[in-house]
């Protein structure tokens, strides 16, 4: 290398010398010194474009990104969560669901629970009733079904008795009907609690007993699904 | 986790580059505002594209590759309005020599695009003239003339430098 060539250099990089170049440097004192001065006016020259940087620029710069459109990541991120927010819900919905009408027997619950008192008057002493064919006053059965704010039996539904029966508590309207889904008997308490819901399985009977308001209803019918649509029936 | 891996990473690359990014911005378009815009545009495509960075030692010059194109795109699109006397305070060192370090900025700035930005990615930057030829997509020889251009532009501009007249042998 020679000293035209190591000045070309030290022109496009002062601040690093090639091999060649420091080679050339140790033989040529002119060049070594050019070589320092040029490095250090460099340096001297390179101040000039640094510039003052705006206070919290990057700060800026991380929060445009986190609060813009969400990345890629962040969409699969969403979608996931959504995901597992709907699987989660529609499991606990489930479980609710499953836990409100779970069936109960008779072993876990007392005899004098109204469901399971409400199966055995049904089964002991309903049949004789029907025989007797007593039948009550029908507005003391709708106004019954209104303070329950439940809806009235509706058409293609018929009233098959209508009397008292005892409760825990007192007497309710024991009204037997005739549904689209079998013969249904309804006990009516409007007026004082008769416990929480439950649902009960007991000597080929299921009887639901379901709060409502200050009192509430006890359904006794052949399964668990004819409570369900009488249910909806009535609320409806 | 991964999301939390890469969003780290990306957080690192903003705090370790923005400065020095908006610096070469500032030169590139001499306004402040822009060269921050440039700097926020630069780091949301560098996140679109987090996927083509191979390697994280090769960021730096990828940011600078993408701030280079970002430029060229929002350059085609609009002229920046250049305030000439847009922050002579803060460009002016109290310890140094004002009216030089002046001179010296009208020099740079008087330079052509084409031989102030390999100079600026080599003073902001500290690029090697093969990685400016990366960044710049052109040969290492092409950078180094350019450079050699630049310098003695600004030899001219700065009056001659004695110091680099030697005798060639």
């Amino acid at each position: 290398m020679n000293c035209f060539e190591f000045r070309r250099l030290l022109l496009a990089h002062p601040r690093e010398l090639t091999t060649d170049q420091e080679h050339h440097a140790l033989e040529c004192t002119q060049c070594a010194k050019a070589a320092g001065n040029a490095a250090a006016l460099d340096v001297q020259r390179a101040q000039v474009v640094i510039v003052p940087v705006p206070d919290a620029l990057a700060e800026r710069v991380l929060l445009r990104h986190k609060g813009g459109r969400p990345s890629r990541y962040g969409v699969w991120a969403i979608a996931a969560t959504l995901l597992i927010g709907i699987v989660v819900g529609a499991q606990l919905y489930r479980s609710y669901d499953a836990g409100k009408d779970a069936v109960s027997t008779t072993a876990a619950l007392p005899r004098d629970n109204p469901a399971v008192a409400a199966i055995s008057f049904v089964i002991d002493h309903e049949p004789q009733l029907l025989k007797e064919g007593r039948a009550g006053d029908p507005q003391v059965m709708r106004a019954a079904f209104r303070r329950l704010g439940l809806s009235q039996p509706p058409q293609g539904t018929a009233v098959r008795y209508l009397g008292k029966c005892p409760v825990p508590g007192g007497t309710g309207d024991h009204v037997v009907l005739t549904t689209p889904y079998g013969h249904v008997t309804l006990i009516l308490v409007p007026d004082f609690p008769i416990g929480s819901r439950v649902l009960v399985a007991d000597r080929n009977m299921t009887a639901l007993v379901s709060p409502v308001g200050k009192g509430g209803y006890i359904v006794i019918a052949q399964s668990a699904q004819t409570i369900r649509q009488i249910e909806r029936m009535l609320a409806s | 986790m991964i999301f939390n891996t890469e969003q780290t990473k990306f957080e690192s690359l903003v705090r370790a580059y923005s400065a020095e990014l908006y610096r070469y911005a500032y030169w590139l378009c001499r306004d402040s505002f822009q060269a921050e815009d440039l700097v926020q545009e630069t780091f949301a495509r560098a996140w679109k594209a987090w996927d083509a960075l191979r390697e994280q030692t090769a960021a730096r010059s990828w940011l600078y590759t993408i701030l280079r194109h970002e430029r060229a795109r929002l350059y085609e699109r609009k002229r920046f309005k250049i305030d000439e006397n847009q922050n002579l305070d803060e460009l002016a060192d109290p310890a140094a020599n004002v009216a030089e370090e002046l001179e010296m900025r009208d020099a740079v700035l008087a330079l052509p695009p084409s031989y102030r930005e390999p100079l600026l990615l080599q003073w902001i930057g500290g690029y090697s003239c093969k990685e400016i030829a990366g960044i710049m997509n052109l040969t290492e020889g092409a950078v180094m003339t350019r450079l050699t251009r630049a310098r003695m532009a600004l030899r001219r501009a700065d009056g001659a430098a004695p110091a680099q007249r030697g005798t060639a042998r």
